[in-house]
Formats: C-alpha cells, sequence, structure tokens
C-alpha cells in the first residue's frame, strides 16, 4: 500500500508544475505513460491468446464434434466407459492422496527435527535439492535400474545381509497395489527433501519471541506446534502442497519405464499411449484428447482452489 | 556438585549432536544414495552391469586369462564376486576378441596388442597367460552417443530449444513482470490471475492441440515449435519471479535517477536493470530447466527431430539390452540440472515456500 502511495503522489507533484505550461502537451504525456503498462503486457497477451487459449479452445470444441463437425457428446462417453479409464482415475488419485500427505506429514516432521543452524547445513541444503532437480527421465534411469531383479536395490540389500545370496526380490511383479506403494515411495524420495527445506525455511522466519510467548503462556511442545508454529507456517505449507498436488496428478515417465504402458494406467500415462504407443486407432485422437481434458479440469480445478487459498482473487492478496 | 552438572550438561549435550549428525548423515545418505547407484551404474562395463550383485564401484581394469582352446584361444575373465577366472570366450579371430574386449568390458585392446599376448603363449614361456587392461571408463558415454544415432543431434538440439525459451520468456515475461512491479492499472489484478493460472496448467494439456496449430505453422517436429509450447509456462514463471525482483528493487532509486534528468527507459537501463541482473539470470536459469527437463511435450510435438529427453528416454524404454548405456544417458541428462539448480537453489526456496533464507 505504501507503494501506491508514493506512486500517486509523485506524478501529482508534477502535474502541478506542469499545469501551467501547455496543455496539449501534458495529455500527450498522461496518455504515455498510462499506455506504458499495457505496451508492457501486451505481448504476453498476444502471446497467450494465440498460444495458450486458442490450443485449449480448440480442445474444447473438438471434443463436442463428431469425425464430420456435428456436435455429440458421444467422445465423453467414450472415455468416460473406456475400461482403463476408472482404473486411471483411481491410480491418480491415490498417488495423489497418499503421496502428498505422506510428503507433507514426513516433510514436517523431519524440518521439526533439524530446525536449526547447523555446521555444513548449505551444503546439506543442496543435497536435499537434488532429487527434485533431477529430469524424469534421470530418476526414471534411477529406479529402473533400481528395481529390476538384479537392480541395485537387491544388490545393495544384500551387501547388507538382507537378502541371501542368489536371492531376489521382485519388486515389478505382483498387484497393483504394490506397484503404487513403489511409485508413492519414489515419488516421497523426491520430494520430501524440498518440502523439507521449504518448511525449514519457513520455521526460521517465525520471531523466536513468537514461540518463547508460547512456552512462558504455558503451552507444551505439541500446543506451541499446533496453535503457534504450523499456523504460522500456513502460507508455505498451502502453497507446497498444492504445487506438490497438481504435478503428483502429472506423474506418468516413471511408472511408464518401470513397468511400461497400460500396465498400471494413470490419466497422463493414457494421454501419451494413446498419442505415441496406438496412434493409428480411429479413436486414438479422440481417446487423447478426453484424457486431456479430464486432466486440464482437475489440475484447474486444484489451481483454482490454490489461487482461492492464497488470496489471488481480489484485492485479499495483502492480507495474506 | 557444580562441576558434575556443568559436565553432565555438556555431556548430554555432546550426546544430542551426535544423534543430530547422525540424523543429517543419514539423510543425506537416503537422497544421495539412488543417485550415486546410477552415476556408478553408468561406468559399469555390459559385463558388470549384467552381474548380480551389481560392483558398488566400477572395476578400472579387468584382469585376464588367455590359453588354448578347442577352438582357438580361450579367453578367460577374472570374477572379483566369484574369485575366480571365468571363460567368456572360444575363438581363433583376433577381432572377435578385440570387439568383446571393449563391448562388454569396456577394455580397448588393439589387435598388435593380443598378438603380443598370444606370442607369449605360443613361446611357452607361459600357460596360461595373465594380463590387465585398462578400463576406458567413459566408454559408456562414447558408446551412448554412438548408438542412438539422435543423440548429439537431440543434445544439440535441446540446448538450441532452452536458448530461445529462454530469450522469448525472459523478453516477454521481464517486460509484464516490470510493468506489474512498477504500475496500478486496470485489469492488473484479472492478469496477475490469469498469469497464476497458466503457471500450473498442465503443459500436455497445451501439448496435444499444439500438434495441428504447429503443423498448420509449419513447426510441427521442429525446435521452434516446441519453443513455443515451452514459453507458454515459462513466461508466467518469468513474469512471477521478475516482478518480485522489480518490486524488491526501491523505488526511490528510479526516483532518484530521474530527478538528476533521467529518463524513464534510461532509468531502467542505468539503474534498475543493473540490479535485477542476478535474479533475471535466476529467471533465465528457471527457463533452462523447465525446457531441458521437459519429456511429455516434446514426444507428443516431435517424430524425427526429438530432444535429447526423449532419446533417453526410448533408450530406457528398450533398455534390456543396455542399461549402462542408459544411464550414461540419463546422466547426461542430469547435470546440466544439477549445474543450473545449484546456482539457483535460494531463488527454488524462495519460489516454493514465498519466503527467504
Amino acid at each position: 500500500m505504501d507503494r501506491t502511495g508514493n506512486l500517486r503522489s509523485y506524478p501529482s507533484i508534477k502535474k502541478d508544475i506542469l499545469m501551467t505550461a501547455a496543455a496539449p502537451a501534458k495529455r500527450l504525456r498522461k496518455f504515455g505513460s498510462k499506455a506504458v503498462p499495457y505496451l508492457l503486457i501486451a505481448p504476453v497477451v498476444i502471446y497467450y491468446i494465440f498460444f495458450w487459449i486458442r490450443p485449449v479452445l480448440i480442445t474444447v470444441v473438438k471434443s463436442f464434434q463428431t469425425a464430420a463437425g456435428a456436435f455429440t457428446f458421444q467422445n465423453y462417453v467414450m472415455v468416460l466407459t473406456d475400461p482403463n479409464f476408472m482404473p486411471a482415475l483411481r491410480n491418480t488419485a491415490i498417488i495423489v492422496v497418499f503421496s502428498v500427505t505422506l510428503e507433507f506429514l514426513g516433510a514436517l516432521f523431519l524440518a521439526l527435527l533439524i530446525n536449526r543452524k547447523f555446521f555444513g547445513s548449505s551444503f546439506f541444503l543442496f543435497i536435499a535439492m537434488i532429487p527434485m532437480a533431477l529430469p524424469a527421465v534421470a530418476v526414471g534411469a534411477m529406479w529402473l535400474t533400481g528395481f529390476t531383479a538384479h537392480g541395485w536395490i537387491n544388490s545393495l540389500l544384500y551387501y547388507v545381509g538382507i537378502i541371501a545370496e542368489g536371492a531376489k526380490i521382485y519388486w515389478l511383479a505382483g498387484s497393483e497395489w504394490k506397484l503404487l506403494a513403489l511409485i508413492i515411495v519414489i515419488d516421497a524420495w523426491q520430494v520430501i527433501p524440498s518440502v523439507m527445506i521449504i518448511l525449514l525455511a519457513g520455521l526460521q522466519n517465525i520471531p523466536e519471541e513468537t514461540i518463547e510467548a508460547g512456552y512462558v503462556f504455558g503451552g507444551n511442545y505439541t500446543t506451541v506446534l499446533r496453535k503457534i508454529t504450523v499456523p504460522l507456517l500456513g502460507p508455505t505449507i498451502q502453497t507446497a502442497i498444492i504445487l506438490r498436488l497438481i504435478s503428483a496428478i502429472q506423474i506418468w515417465l516413471v511408472i511408464v519405464l518401470l513397468v511400461g504402458f497400460s500396465r498400471m494406467p494413470v490419466l497422463v500415462e493414457r494421454i501419451v499411449y494413446y498419442h505415441e504407443e496406438v496412434p493409428a486407432l480411429d479413436i486414438s485422437p479422440l481417446m487423447a484428447s478426453g484424457y486431456t481434458i479430464i486432466v486440464s479440469v482437475i489440475v484447474s480445478l486444484a489451481a483454482l482452489l490454490y489461487l482461492r487459498v492464497s488470496g489471488a482473487f481480489g484485492g485479499k492478496k495483502e492480507a495474506s | 556438585m557444580a562441576k558434575k552438572i556443568k559436565k553432565t550438561i555438556k555431556l548430554s549435550k555432546l550426546i544430542s549432536k551426535t544423534i543430530f549428525y547422525m540424523l543429517i548423515v543419514t539423510l543425506a545418505i537416503a537422497i544421495i544414495l539412488p543417485a550415486f547407484f546410477l552415476v556408478s551404474l553408468s561406468f559399469l562395463s555390459t559385463r558388470e552391469a549384467y552381474q548380480y550383485p551389481l560392483p558398488l564401484l566400477p572395476s578400472m581394469s579387468t584382469e585376464y586369462s588367455l590359453t588354448h582352446g578347442n577352438r582357438g584361444y580361450l579367453i578367460s575373465v577374472y570374477d572379483k564376486f566369484d574369485e575366480e577366472y571365468q571363460t567368456v570366450l572360444d575363438t581363433s579371430e583376433l577381432e572377435k576378441i578385440t570387439v568383446y574386449m571393449k563391448n562388454q568390458l569396456g577394455t580397448p585392446y588393439t589387435i598388435p596388442e593380443i598378438e603380443e599376448q598370444i606370442a607369449k603363449l605360443e613361446s611357452g614361456a607361459e600357460d596360461p597367460v595373465y594380463f590387465s587392461a585398462s578400463k576406458n571408463i567413459f566408454l559408456n558415454y562414447i558408446s551412448f552417443f554412438q548408438i542412438s544415432r539422435d543423440a548429439v543431434p537431440a543434445l544439440l538440439r535441446s540446448f538450441q530449444i532452452a536458448g530461445l525459451t529462454i530469450l522469448v520468456s525472459l523478453t516477454i515475461g521481464g517486460m509484464a513482470g516490470y510493468a506489474f512491479a512498477r504500475y496500478i492499472f486496470p485489469g492488473r489484478d484479472a492478469l496477475k490471475f490469469s498469469v497464476l493460472f497458466v503457471r500450473m496448467f498442465p503443459g500436455v494439456a497445451i501439448a496435444l492441440p499444439m500438434v495441428i496449430i504447429l503443423a498448420d505453422m509449419g513447426f510441427y517436429d521442429k525446435p521452434v515449435g516446441l519453443v513455443l509450447v515451452y514459453s507458454v509456462g515459462s513466461i508466467a514463471l518469468t513474469i512471477w519471479i521478475t516482478a518480485s525482483i522489480f518490486m524488491g528493487i526501491p523505488e526511490s532509486l528510479e526516483e532518484a535517477a530521474q530527478v538528476f534528468g533521467a529518463t524513464k527507459f534510461q532509468t531502467f537501463l542505468r539503474v534498475t536493470f543493473p540490479l535485477a541482473l542476478p535474479g533475471l539470470a535466476a529467471a533465465a536459469m528457471y527457463a533452462f530447466l523447465g525446457a531441458w527437463n521437459e519429456t511429455v511435450s516434446a514426444i507428443i510435438l516431435t517424430q524425427f527431430n526429438p530432444t535429447f529427453p526423449v532419446v533417453v528416454y526410448q533408450a530406457l524404454l528398450g533398455a534390456v539390452g543396455n542399461v549402462n548405456l542408459a544411464a550414461a544417458g540419463g546422466l547426461v541428462m542430469a547435470i546440466p540440472s544439477l549445474v543450473f539448480t545449484f546456482f539457483i537453489r535460494k531463488y527454488i526456496q524462495q519460489m516454493w515456500g514465498g519466503v527467504t533464507i
């Protein structure tokens, strides 16, 4: 608010001086300065109209059209009755719910444990950032070579004496639940360290007096945590959770690398499957765009939720 | 008495400190371990990569033994795990031997060198002849680029795409970021909202319809097409980063420059821009990471001209034959990401939590 005050008061002084000078020049200058922000944002607006709104609209319009161009709901019926649709939706939901919960609780626990400055902390923080920095294909390579029967995970278990010589654990065989658990663990490995540093940063921004005051007024560790620390971390936690939620919805590559297509369908995997694996089928383009719309709607809802809680709607932003 | 208490306090402090560091070290190991194995695997020879259990560290050389066999020369390789020589080849063709030594064990050996060893055997001085060949540790990396013929052009293409994405998103996004930071104008909130929304919108949802749009423009399967797609998300991110950077530069500095007679443009060029430079560099690295790491849009929008992640992805999908090569590819992919992440680690923390360290 301070900034707006300054911004407005400064030109007003200038205006008084200019008032006596030539009026048309003043008007021109005023128009000029008013146009500046619009000139600056014009390229973005144009870019987004062409390369964001247009493709999204095309997808939406096409999803209601038959091949001949007539209006139809058939495409949606087809996607919704796809035998892989419910499994894909279910798997995605399970991954999102479990991995985000697990990751958040794990990260908070670790952040509370570590919450202090220590020797080597900046190096440790960089290490904690590595998993998130790795490209999806590198992460895929890591776990693909790990979870195969003769991979490094079994080798490691052998070296530390957990499994006997010659014995192997077949990680990738078996039920879908086992695979889901593996995916959640992989995602946890990738995400917990980063969320942990974020929460750590948030924790270190809480003034010590606030926490001390909690203890002075008779709070024990848990009450202080519940009533002071976590609420103060609020905005940080919200941002982290929802951004994670959005990327968890889009997990697919590591699954495909581990078990291939169609073995454990998830929503984005279906898009790639129909577009890349069976592109020749008549229904493939429709299925691919159907799944695209479903993913977009779900992610958009999560994004709107985020924008709502972060107060980006209207002028609430300043309050948070 | 007081001394004793002091001692106990000191001891308990020491214990808690030790436990704390044990926790930190355990965590660091848990984070690093999978990455360590990927690195190690990328240096293993093919023979090592298919041993079980896998060697923890790549060998630097291989011990061979050479003797007469039924069909010519019998080559055996020393197995460190079983602690014995294992016969791998029985042939009279010297070329076959060198190819095997190079492809399976990563130890390039020339035919004259083999002949030298054979001469020792034939002279009867030694039987079997033991010799050791040192490993070319980077052979997997070389082979990865030789075997997948797309790899080198794809690597260049990926750098080109990332560079152009930086250019597009910094110019377009940087301008808008400045507008957001310095001006109050009607429609500002709506725009800010849509920028935040675009930032979270799934890239794959744009990639699929863009197939048609890019085909119309003649950009399908071309780097420019991917730049256009990647810039959508990366412009939004750049606006977000640059807006916060420009907001962090006190306006009083700009006003001071203007009081001394600088125009708005001069002010920007001489005062604001140099101050914003580190932040802009971070935004550029962000754009790089986004474009470099992206896979799904690249899979959808390329056909004969894949990007590097797509090449690695394809190598991994068919990696039954050469996991160690695929690991090398994955590592090449990871190195630029790690380097840039190292540079922008502080900004990443701000980005996620909206907090400063």
